[in-house]
């Protein structure tokens, strides 16, 4: 039962790991980027800790809950940090005036546009 | 290799390839604030190195002072002088 | 030149690889280095100092002496930067590059600065006075306090976290540090024991001679950690700011 627990999690943030890379490589611009960057990677690390954590505690003693805990830990701290991490360098994105991605190609665009998939260099 | 069976290899044919990599790429690219967040990425590499290695001592040592305080001495560096280097 | 020197590299790098050769394999048994000298620290280190930790045994106590210069090497280094980059008077403009300046502050940074900076300073404490048993010590322990601060100044800015740790307490925090290894050593000197043995201190506190080595590198590792993070966050606010001490990153 333990078992099917764990390999469930590891396979979703497995999964969610995969959705984030594949973010990172085609998103076209700076803000989308970062957005699958923070958001896939805070989710998955939390599942693989976790998955990590459970399996840890096939042997139940006061040791693998104490690692359990420790574990369970780390993932708090990812849990308040990365969101954070994301929105510093966005943040410093945006006041740097980072140019984003848009369809239009009309001159009235707030900013100049980049075509898709060639992206801003980050 | 002696200590064949306590020493994950698998760790290693990934882990030093990425260390070669980050090490050439710190020492090739242009942009110094590139140049001083790959270094960073090799200090951390290094770090999963040593503990591969079981010197936890000498692994933490590295995550502390290379990777976190040094890469940012030499972003903060980075940023007061040309951010291009010549060659 | 610059081919001249690619050659010269390669060539060095091609010498040193080749004599990796000769190098004794990695944890082989029968290497000089483990044959008698390892296995004596491995054997008699609990017996000897009391601490179950061989890193920070062999860093604080056998290797004490090595250890207090390269406190003393800290110490300069952080000196030197002070000495080259610190300017009172402006009598040119700064000449870096102009950088986006936020209006307002972020509260979001700043809250988590907040929530994460006295964990982070427990942690250190922790890691210092925990070295015995467990990997740290202190330059680890001292590198962490000091990305505390940097990291509040990173959030924040420069100039509040310089009225929470003003420049003069750090020149006398990183002078402290120092004095206090040396100070240690000297008195081990005054009670008729070699300079930094720390069974010296016994008849002082108290305590059986294992107990006071044990102490001794407590003492010492507070020490290096109140050097290492005066310095580190004294390099931070220096190279940052380009030694104005105005604004940080």
């Amino acid at each position: 039962m333990l078992d099917i627990i764990v390999i469930a999690l590891m396979v979703t943030g497995l999964f969610f790991f995969f959705g984030t890379t594949i973010g990172l490589h085609r998103f076209p611009d700076f803000y989308t980027r970062m957005h699958a960057a923070g958001k896939g990677d805070t989710l998955s690390s939390i599942l693989l800790l976790s998955g990590l954590a459970l399996y840890n505690l096939h042997h139940l003693s006061p040791d693998t809950v104490q690692v359990s805990l420790k574990i369970m830990f780390i993932c708090v701290v990812i849990f308040i940090t990365s969101p954070t991490a994301t929105h510093a360098i966005m943040d410093a994105g945006y006041e740097s005036k980072v140019k984003y991605w848009t369809r239009r190609k009309d001159s009235s665009a707030p900013q100049s546009s980049i075509e898709p998939g060639k992206g801003e260099d980050t | 290799m002696i200590l064949d069976n306590t020493i994950l290899w698998q760790f290693d044919v990934l882990l030093l390839p990425m260390v070669i990599i980050c090490a050439l790429a710190a020492l090739t690219i242009k942009d110094l604030v590139g140049a001083a967040i790959v270094t960073g990425a090799y200090s951390f590499l290094m770090c999963l190195l040593w503990t591969e290695m079981l010197a936890v001592d000498v692994a933490f040592t590295e995550a502390a002072v290379g990777a976190g305080v040094s890469t940012i001495l030499l972003l903060a560096t980075a940023l007061h002088i040309k951010r291009k280097a010549k060659d | 030149m610059k081919r001249l020197t690619l050659l010269l590299t390669l060539i060095l790098g091609a010498y040193l690889i080749w004599s990796v050769e000769d190098l004794p394999e990695w944890g082989d048994p029968t290497s000089p280095a483990s044959t008698y000298l390892s296995p004596h620290y491995i054997e008699n280190i609990v017996e000897e100092t009391s601490v179950p930790n061989l890193v920070t045994a062999i860093l604080a106590d056998y290797r004490g002496y090595d250890t207090m210069f390269e406190t003393v090497v800290v110490f300069c280094a952080g000196l030197t930067v002070l000495t080259i980059l610190r300017r009172t008077e402006r009598k040119n403009k700064k000449v870096s590059t102009p950088r986006p300046q936020r209006e307002g502050s972020d509260i979001i940074l700043q809250n988590t600065a907040r929530l994460l900076i006295p964990p982070m300073q427990l942690f250190a404490l922790y890691v210092i006075a925990h070295g015995h048993h467990s990997p740290g010590g202190g330059f680890q322990g001292g590198v962490i306090l000091g990305a505390s601060f940097i990291l509040l100044a990173l959030s924040y800015d420069l100039k509040k976290t310089l009225k929470r740790f003003k420049e003069s307490s750090m020149l006398f925090y990183s002078g402290l540090g120092v004095l206090i290894y040396a100070g240690i050593g000297v008195v081990c000197l005054l009670l008729g024991k070699n300079f930094l043995a720390y069974a010296a201190w016994s008849n002082f506190l108290g305590i059986t001679e294992l107990e006071a080595h044990s102490h001794g590198m407590l003492g010492v590792e507070i020490g290096v950690a109140i050097t290492v993070m005066a310095i580190m966050f004294s390099l931070y606010a220096d190279l940052a700011s380009g030694g104005d001490l105005d604004e940080g990153l």
